[in-house]
């Protein structure tokens, strides 16, 4: 008999049973059918959200983001898929800046040292504002104001400020990329850093930088670099650098140099393929022309013991890049970190004219100026050298007044230059920050500043993607109350607001105005990625979008002379640092935490390293076999001692170091930095030795040479892998590797043979498996 | 059988009574002890569920410690009960008489401990009613009856459903007996208790039958209860060393091997508290040793199985975490220890009569094999969940907190506190079964043979 | 075709390891999207950080040949997970969408299904999630912060998907291919991660899935993930040679 549900119901409530089992059991009719279990919790959620398309101001360089808003406050952030550097994707820092928004120690209102002395205590805005104003007072020709290398308005903002006063705008980078701007404009003539068309390359050959992970551009490098991976042949990328970053274990080729010998490989490179006649005469001439002495000289056998890079892997490198071209060298990061430096950048750059590669598809772009006048499209902190410089005025007791943002000195700068006691002499130091920073322990006045997402502004980005850009900044939240109703998240104000305020109003009245009136300015071109019948509409238009661009703008490269002399690098002597073995030091800027500035938020604390997967910690990278033989192992306390400091890292041996190499991320050991970030780790900047690139005077960052000692404690290492002992486990599980053009169930069976003969009792079982 | 005295009614009466109608002085300080610990744990444990299983040290992926090991282990002591009372009732074992009560109530208890662990050491135990009862009519939404979690507690509350039953059958002469012998508010107790018993022929064979009944309805729950506990480990397909088909005789076969040896342990630990000499005599230890040698070298073949299971199919997986639990620090301690607690020392030992009727041998053999049984458990849930997979990010050990420990610890304090509570109000050797054995044992003069005042059909 | 009706999407991941980076972007986008506790230092020390995606490492070969092998692991959504049958509770199920689901409210914190996934994705709260007040506000109001003694893993961002079928619904059209991404998809700057609809065979991910370096995570144990992965290439590996990854 066939029933349905009606039916059922309706002879079962004919029966007194029947009636009584339902009415007992509350079982409604619709209850009978089967059906997909409860809906999840987020099923039910109706709230609407919005999506505010900004940049994302201090945290990259230049990269337009969409946070998702709702009930007021900012949620996620995520890549802006319009905008052309990021394309809708993202890297690991972005949604740790939400921490510093929202941020439980963040600096709510102004705060006021009445003595060198004394402590921090909160006083009012107006307060504030009328010791900011004394403290201008006294400043003329005597007032330098710091940030952090800025692009846009703010950039613009902080030197007609200084310029104001007659007094100076210094920009602070601790990683500093002054020797790249340098070679790029020697060899390249170009002010701004180009684009990299790794996309449509070949072959990608790179020193130095970690450029997937943390330099440049990340994102738009990445998205690039994904597509480069899509191409028919999949492309073939050759990375050298000393210690195994993200972006080395990404590489077809990792070749790891001696630190500071990358222009010795580059010019092996060159010579190799200029020997094997792999370039076309013209470009032969034009590198020669380029490059002081071309690559007379060079020897592959004395290169290949000069950098430690077999003669092999050096030829296969050069014949890559000469061969399957559009080819793409570039380099940065700690390849330019030298007392050669310059000679170093400027013979990697070099090798795109070798291959043509220059202003060419799949090679180098150049980028045009920026869109907006007087607004710079690059930014680079001033040198170690000028820095010396300064601070010796400082010391003098020649500066009256320091206004500090975005750039951490006390924390970024070595030993050497003993900045916190330079700091002291300075009668009025201001700074502006959202969390405690170390530099705020010298401050008399700490201003609440907005971060980016509560704040105004023009970003653009660097390196840009060959064409003019202008990204935009706006508030995407107004102040926080906190859930708990403590009260105001902070009181923060813009810097360059409070610094507008404070000025004769030439440059602008707010930094909201001063955005509009660009973005005005641009609808005059009547060119670009935003059109509209008004400037209203534009304005609209462009914040709707994040930003404004114009595909058919480009610049040209105008190639010179690599300016520096051929040189090999001098590193730091370790007389005096006591026991220990040699190490060359390589800090490298962590993955999350950047150099420091995310350091506050639990986010990019907790992100593990790509490679150590380690967080929330210092950790120091030597290879494994050298390991063994010095008997360090991993979670072992490394004191590691250089003739300017010491401090003591977290041992983690691995196979992708050079032997000789420590590798110590860079980001952490702050003295403030809110609950996240306080006393914890060590700062490996402090101990950076006093070298420079000759060429630029910036500092050498990757120069120093260490002793390294145990200090006799072992501890955990905060990691994310597990306590994995060396044990195979089957080859292909859970990362199968296939051949180029070769089947994932060829590899497979490939890797169970292999595995069968490796694990099993002398081959037993392996064959008859079949 | 050994010379043994004659034993009047009287003196048995008063011999065994002797907990309920004078208390032994060692009794009330030794249940206080007891008490103090049952406390202590009780606090732990409610402190545990109010801050949460971040107490314990549970970390990814050993998800299940100390707390699953020791329920299987309760869970395992518990098959002393049934095996003892109803498989030997049934095949009428005249030896198993003075230690039937014992191995019920051990049953009961450990039961009862077990059920406890599978509760704490949930993350939401106060949600458990979600689990076991179809609690949520009005939408229809039922357990998954698919899960060992929901057998699991089905199996084990019948199967204590049944030893409750059991036992309280048995007891009822007892309870009369006790009922003719107490005044006051023990009298009313036991009044209520003895449900009218009055010993005549009716009650008696109802009694009888509702015993032989019941043992041959508990045999097959007996299966059940241990097989279905081995399941909640068998059909977790992705951990080595769990996902075996052999486990259900397995983990019975080793439960009545620990079941039986804490059965020998409490007859040891009776006939000392009680001076009990003349009911629970080294006859009795040495037919448990005989039993228990068998036992243990069944479960032996079986563990060795698994093991040729690991090394006959060569699965490399497999004889990986073999080799882990076997050879790698510090489960390689374990195991050796497991193996000689739980085989090595003490069935070769059994082999000599001498050991076997020196209650002293028996009673320290006998704690050995449940320190190996309770390894043998934790060998077996805890380096299959340690075990290395193929994702390196998820290789970790597992090391028990205080807290687990103390809460292991409460089980022990907590199953003897029971006992010596339930001894104090109820004989712990069954009256009526001794005196039958008596009468059994008797000779009658007809003539001038001497032959048995009963014979037995099946003898 | 794909139509915003619920139950007649089947929804996958295709991971393509040769694309991965390690970079993490799309472990922390997870983390702000789906409310994930911070994973403070003794939760690291522990073993007991919740993590719904994770980048493993793994070593291959020794210096100068090291090489480093990433993959991003999350909930492969099994259509034969292990995971399911063993929960006493129903509180994690197959949903008509070809996802895993976990109905937090029910789960009462066995762990069982964790030790039943060969893929240790599920993660359980063993203490109380607790943020600082003012952090509470990132909190993703679309996803519930689920309590203690519960267990979590890779929802698919199944939030997302609902919003994305609730509007696509109300506009009485269908789902477009792409419009739904997770959180760690739309993060990831190479595009390794690529999140989509199995049952369009139009769709993106229907054709990556076709691509000869397709294979699943242990599919010795027949779970039939509904996340696919892509080999990695090594351009010098020499096909044939059996040269295969080892961990040491
Ligand atoms: N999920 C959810 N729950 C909420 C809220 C929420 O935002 N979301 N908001 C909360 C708030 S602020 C409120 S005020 C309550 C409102 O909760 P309710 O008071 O339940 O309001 P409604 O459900 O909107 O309307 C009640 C019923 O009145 C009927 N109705 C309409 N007009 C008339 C009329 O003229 N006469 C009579 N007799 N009936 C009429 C409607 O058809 C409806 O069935 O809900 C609260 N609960
Ligand atoms: N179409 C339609 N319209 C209606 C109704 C209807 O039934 N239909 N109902 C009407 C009724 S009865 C009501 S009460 C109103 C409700 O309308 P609203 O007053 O708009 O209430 P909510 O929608 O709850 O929005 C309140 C906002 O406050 C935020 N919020 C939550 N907690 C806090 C806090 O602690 N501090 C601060 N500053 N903000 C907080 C929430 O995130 C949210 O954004 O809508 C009315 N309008
Ligand atoms: S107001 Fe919210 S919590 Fe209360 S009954 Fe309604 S839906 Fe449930
Ligand atoms: S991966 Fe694990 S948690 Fe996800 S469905 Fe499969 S078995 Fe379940
Ligand atoms: S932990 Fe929760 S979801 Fe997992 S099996 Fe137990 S009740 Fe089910
Ligand atoms: S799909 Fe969503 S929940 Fe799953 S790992 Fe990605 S972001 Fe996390
Ligand atoms: S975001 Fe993409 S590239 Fe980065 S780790 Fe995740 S999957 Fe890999």
């Amino acid at each position: 008999m066939k029933l349905n549900r009606r039916e059922f119901l309706a002879l079962t409530g004919k029966t007194a049973a029947g009636a009584v089992i339902f009415a007992a059991c509350g079982l409604p009719e619709r209850e009978l059918i089967v059906q997909s279990p409860v809906d999840l919790p987020e099923d039910l959620v109706r709230g609407e959200d919005a999506w505010y398309a900004t940049s994302m101001g201090d945290f990259s360089n230049g990269d337009g983001v969409l946070v998702r808003v709702m009930q007021g406050r900012a949620k996620k952030i995520e890549g802006n898929p319009d905008h052309p550097i990021t394309r809708g994707k993202a890297t690991a820092r972005y949604d740790a800046v939400l921490q510093l928004l929202y941020h439980p120690d963040r600096i709510a209102e102004p705060q006021l040292r009445y003595s060198k002395s004394g402590n921090l205590v909160n006083i009012s805005w107006d307060d504030a504002n009328a010791r900011f104003k004394q403290a201008l007072s006294n400043a003329d020709g005597a007032l330098t104001v710091v940030t952090n290398p800025l692009r846009g308005h703010l950039g613009a903002v902080a030197s007609n400020f200084a310029a104001e006063y007659n007094g100076k705008h210094m920009a602070f980078d601790p990683v500093e990329q002054g020797v790249l701007h340098g070679a790029v404009k020697s060899v390249l003539g170009q002010d701004q850093l180009p684009t990299f068309d790794i996309a449509n390359a070949q072959t990608v050959l790179s020193f130095g930088a970690d450029w997937l992970g943390t330099w440049g551009s990340p994102v738009q490098f990445g998205v690039k670099y994904g597509e480069f991976r899509e191409q028919h042949d999949r492309g073939y990328f050759i990375h050298a650098e000393p210690r195994m970053s993200l972006t080395a274990a990404a590489a077809d080729l990792w070749l790891a140099p001696v630190p500071g010998t990358e222009g010795d490989l580059a010019l092996a490179i060159a010579s190799v393929i200029i020997e094997e006649g792999l370039a076309s005469p013209q470009n032969v001439a034009a590198f020669e022309a380029a490059v002081p002495g071309g690559v007379s000289g060079v020897s592959l056998s004395d290169a290949a013991a000069r950098t430690g890079v077999d003669e092999h892997r050096i030829e296969k490198a050069a014949k890559h890049f000469a061969e399957h071209t559009p080819s793409v060298a570039f380099g940065g990061g700690s390849a330019g970190a030298h007392t050669n430096g310059s000679f170093n950048l400027g013979a990697i750059y070099a090798l795109n004219i070798l291959v043509g590669a220059v202003d060419a598809k799949g090679g180098i772009t150049s980028n045009p100026g920026s869109a907006i006048d007087g607004l710079s499209a690059s930014a680079t902190g001033a040198s170690f050298a000028d820095w010396e410089a300064e601070l010796a005025e400082w010391r003098a007791g020649n500066v009256e007044t320091v206004i500090i943002r975005g750039a951490d000195i006390v924390h970024g700068m070595p030993n050497s230059v003993a900045i916190r006691e330079a700091l002291e002499h300075v009668p009025n130091v201001i700074a502006f920050g959202a969390v405690h920073d170390d530099t705020m322990d010298f401050a008399d006045l700490v201003l609440p500043e907005e971060t980016f997402l509560e704040s105004w502004g023009i970003d653009i980005p660097e390196p840009g993607p060959g064409y003019q850009v202008v990204g935009t900044q706006q508030p995407v939240v107004g102040p926080t109350i906190s859930q708990d109703e403590s009260g105001l998240i902070s009181d923060a104000r813009g810097f360059g607001d409070v610094l507008l305020d404070m000025s004769d109003g030439s440059y602008g009245r707010d930094m909201e105005s001063l955005v509009r009136d660009s973005l005005s300015d641009l609808h005059g071109t009547g060119r670009g990625s935003v059109s509209a019948s008004s400037a209203s509409l534009f304005t609209k238009g462009a914040l709707q979008r994040g930003g404004w661009w114009d595909t058919n703008e480009s610049g040209s490269a105008n190639v010179g002379r690599v300016s520096a002399s051929r040189g090999s690098a001098n590193y730091s002597s370790t007389d005096g640092t006591g026991d220990g073995s040699i190490f060359h030091l390589v800090p490298f800027v962590s993955n999350s935490l950047g150099d420091g500035k995310l350091a506050a938020a639990p986010w990019a604390q907790q992100t593990p390293d790509p490679i150590s997967s380690a967080s929330w910690s210092t950790w120091a990278e030597i290879n494994s076999i050298q390991a063994d033989e010095l008997g360090i192992k991993e979670g072992d306390v490394l004191r590691v001692r250089s003739t300017s400091g010491e401090i003591e890292a977290l041992a983690y041996p691995h196979p992708g170091v050079r032997p000789g190499v420590i590798g110590i991320p860079i980001g952490q050991g702050h003295h403030e930095g809110g609950r996240y970030a306080k006393d914890r780790g060590s700062n490996v900047l402090s101990i950076l030795v006093d070298e420079k690139d000759a060429e630029t005077g910036a500092l050498a960052w990757a120069a120093t040479r260490v002793t390294v000692q145990r200090a006799g404690k072992r501890v955990k290492v905060p990691k994310f892998e597990g306590n994995v002992e060396a044990r195979p486990v089957e080859p292909g599980v859970p990362v199968l590797v296939v051949g180029v053009g070769e089947t994932a169930e060829h590899a497979q069976e490939e890797n169970h043979h292999e595995y069968q003969k490796n694990f099993l009792l002398e081959g037993e079982g392996a064959d008859d498996h079949e | 059988m050994q010379q043994r005295r004659e034993l009047d009614q009287v003196y048995t009466n008063r011999k065994l009574l002797n907990g309920q109608l004078d208390t032994p002085k060692w009794w009330l300080p030794t249940v206080s002890i007891l008490g103090v610990v049952v406390l202590i744990g009780v606090f732990v444990i409610a402190t545990m569920i109010n801050k949460g299983l971040g107490v314990t040290g549970l970390a990814r992926p050993v998800y299940w410690g100390l707390f699953i090991t020791t329920f299987v282990f309760w869970v395992g002591i518990s098959h002393a009960g049934i095996m003892i009372s109803a498989i030997l009732r049934l095949t009428q074992a005249e030896w198993r008489r003075p230690v039937t009560r014992a191995a019920e109530l051990l049953t009961v208890f450990s039961l009862l401990t077990a059920l406890v662990f599978p509760l704490i050491h949930a993350g939401r135990p106060w949600r458990i009613a979600y689990w076991i009862m179809p609690y949520d009519v009005a939408r229809g939404i039922y357990p998954n009856i698919r899960s060992p979690l929901i057998m699991d507690p089905v199996a084990i509350s019948t199967y204590l459903t049944g030893s409750t039953l059991f036992l309280y059958i048995a007891l009822i002469p007892d309870l009369g007996n006790l009922r003719d012998r107490t005044t006051g508010w023990q009298n009313a107790m036991y009044t209520v208790l003895a449900l009218g018993w009055r010993g005549n022929p009716r009650q008696w064979k109802m009694q009888t039958v509702g015993g032989i009944l019941l043992s041959a309805l508990m045999l097959p729950i007996f299966v059940s209860v241990h097989s279905i506990v081995s399941w909640d480990f068998a059909v977790a397909s992705a951990v080595e060393g769990w996902h075996s088909t052999i486990f259900a005789p397995y983990f019975v076969i080793g439960a009545v091997h620990s079941g039986v040896s804490a059965v020998v342990t409490m007859m040891a630990l009776m006939r000392w508290l009680w001076k009990w000499d003349d009911f629970i005599r080294p006859e009795h230890f040495d037919a448990l040793a005989r039993l228990l040698i068998v036992v243990a070298t069944g479960w032996l073949a079986f563990t060795f199985l698994e093991l040729t299971f690991a090394l006959y199919g060569q699965d490399a997986p497999e004889i990986a975490l073999r080799e882990m639990q076997m050879f790698q620090w510090p489960w390689n301690m374990l195991f050796i220890i497991f193996f000689l607690t739980g085989y090595a020392i003490p069935v070769p030992m059994w082999l000599f009569k001498r050991v076997r009727t020196n209650i002293a041998l028996m009673f320290w053999t006998s704690i050995l094999v449940n320190v190996g049984m309770w390894l043998e458990r934790f060998l077996i849930i805890v380096p299959g969940l340690a075990r290395r997979t193929p994702f390196v990010y998820t290789w970790e050990a597992y090391r028990p907190s205080p807290v687990e420990w103390t809460i292991f610890i409460w089980s022990f304090a907590w199953v003897t506190f029971l006992m010596l509570l339930f001894s104090r109000f109820f004989p712990l050797v069954p009256l009526f079964e001794q005196k039958e054995s008596q009468v059994f044992t008797d000779d009658v003069m007809i003539g001038r043979a001497k032959v048995p005042a009963i014979v037995r059909e099946a003898e | 075709m794909a139509t915003a009706e619920f139950g007649s999407h089947n929804w996958g991941m295709v991971v393509d390891v040769d694309k991965c980076i390690g970079c993490n972007a799309c472990v922390i986008a997870c983390q702000a999207e789906n409310n994930i506790p911070l994973n403070s230092q003794d939760r690291v020390e522990r073993a007991r950080t919740i993590s719904w995606i994770r980048v493993e490492r793994y070593w291959e070969g020794d210096f100068p040949d090291a090489k480093a092998r990433f993959i991003p692991i999350m909930c492969q959504h099994c259509e034969n997970a292990p995971c399911e049958p063993v929960c006493p509770v129903y509180a994690t199920y197959h949903n008509s969408e070809g996802m895993n689901v976990q109905v937090y409210n029910r789960c009462v914190g066995t762990r069982y299904c964790a030790n039943g996934c060969p893929y240790i994705v599920r993660f359980f709260n063993y203490w109380e999630p607790v943020w600082p007040e003012s952090l509470r506000n990132h909190l993703n109001p679309d996803v519930t912060v689920r309590s203690r003694g519960i267990m979590e893993k890779c929802s698919f961002c199944v939030h997302r998907i609902r919003r994305e079928s609730r509007s696509a619904r109300s506009a009485g059209t269908e789902i477009a291919d792409g419009a739904v991404q997770t959180a760690c998809s739309s993060a990831c700057p190479t595009s390794a991660l690529n999140f989509g609809n199995f049952n369009d065979p139009d769709s993106k991910v229907s054709k990556m899935k076709e691509d000869k370096r397709h294979y699943t995570l242990l599919d010795q144990f027949g779970t039939d993930p509904n996340v696919i992965y892509l080999a990695k290439i090594d351009a010098d590996k020499k096909v044939g040679s059996g040269a295969a990854a080892s961990h040491d």
